[in-house]
């Protein structure tokens, strides 16, 4: 099968790759996976906790080329956009841009899910850390 | 309903005819091309019987000079078999039959990866790396401890399959419909846990062969 130019090129040259400190707190992350096929992805997203704007994106993705590049492209995609935004993009998205075949239309729809993922991952921290309205207090010590 | 195209005896669909033994090659699911009852657990050497009997029968080579009618059932009758043997033979290939059987798909609403089963990868994978950076003794006998960490999650996923197997085997299509959806449930879950630990250990085998090689 013949991957596209953009493919080709992201997979040379993933952008973005790597991890964020697990500890840090402006950090959700989505683990998601393809069965049929066993690939794995991670996407980190940094977000601001106060504009809830994606500040900063990692991945590290183990599978075919197109996972590879679909994931490397979500995280140039999703860097400046409002966590609400991030959540409409549509894998038909990756797909145009990435020119990808039918067979591996499922690799653009696992790195959909994997930001839907890691932006719940980071709602749902935020939610348990700041259960009321009230400012966070210090928590030193 | 099926003719024989040997004996023209009409009947249900069949691999091969009732009457004759002459192949038909209509198209039935997998269990009835080798004639095993719609059960998940298989004996395997039960299997292979069925498969070399009826692979005997319905040869090619015994059709060459028959009428293209009943060449083509005999093409056609080999061509299902084999696929059938090829995928009840492996048990993650059957249970994922299975799913299809039932209109169920592996993917579908099945993308997060379990949490302990995602940190094996990733850990496995960065062993992996450092091994590709530095061939050292270290790190190769790191890969291989993987390796067997891997196979040993393999044989358990394995063991897993086969009591969901059991179960449905156990009451079948007689159970609650809830019951149902739990169990098709559990079967993607250690489907999909046993799809990923196999690319895995496909991984690191490469890693290690490739090692080898330098």
């Amino acid at each position: 099968m013949a991957y596209s130019d953009k493919v080709i090129d992201h997979y040379n040259n993933p952008r973005n790759v790597g991890s964020f400190d697990k500890g840090d707190a402006d950090v959700g992350t989505g683990i998601v996976g393809a069965p049929e096929c066993g690939d794995v992805m991670k996407l980190q997203l940094r977000i601001n906790p106060e504009s809830r704007v994606i500040e900063d994106a990692r991945f590290k993705t183990f599978g075919c080329g197109s996972a590879i590049a679909s994931s490397s492209y979500v995280t140039e995609l999703v860097k400046g956009k409002h966590i609400e935004e991030a959540m409409t993009i549509k894998n038909t998205v990756i797909v145009q841009e990435l020119n990808l075949p039918p067979v591996k239309i499922h690799c653009s729809v696992l790195a959909e899910d994997a930001i839907k993922a890691a932006i719940g991952d980071w709602k749902k921290q935020h939610e348990d850390a700041r259960p009321s309205a009230e400012p966070r207090k210090a928590q030193e010590g | 309903m099926v003719t024989c195209p040997s004996c023209v005896r009409t009947q249900p669909l069949a691999l091969v005819c009732a009457g004759c033994g002459a192949p038909i090659g209509a198209s039935v699911d997998l269990f009835a091309a080798l004639n095993l009852p719609r059960r998940l657990t298989i004996d395997p050497e039960a299997l292979e019987r069925a498969y070399h009997n009826l692979s005997r029968r319905i040869h090619p080579d015994r059709f060459g000079s028959a009428s293209v009618r009943i060449r083509d059932a005999s093409l056609r009758a080999t061509a299902l078999l084999t696929r059938a043997y090829r995928t009840l033979r492996d048990p993650a290939a059957r249970g994922r039959y299975w799913l299809e059987l039932h209109g169920h798909k592996l993917g579908d609403d099945n993308q997060r990866v379990p949490a302990n089963l995602a940190a094996l990868v990733f850990e496995t994978q960065e062993r992996l790396a450092e091994l590709r950076d530095e061939r050292t003794p270290g790190n190769l006998a790191a890969a291989r401890a993987r390796r067997e960490e891997v196979a040993r999650a393999l044989d358990a996923a394995g063991l897993e399959l086969a009591e969901n197997f059991a179960r449905w085997d156990a009451d079948g299509v007689a159970t609650a419909d809830g019951e149902h959806a739990a169990r098709f449930a559990e079967l993607k879950a250690v489907l999909s846990k046993i799809a990923y630990l196999t690319t895995l250990h496909r991984d690191i085998d490469r890693e290690l062969e490739t090692a080898r090689a330098a």
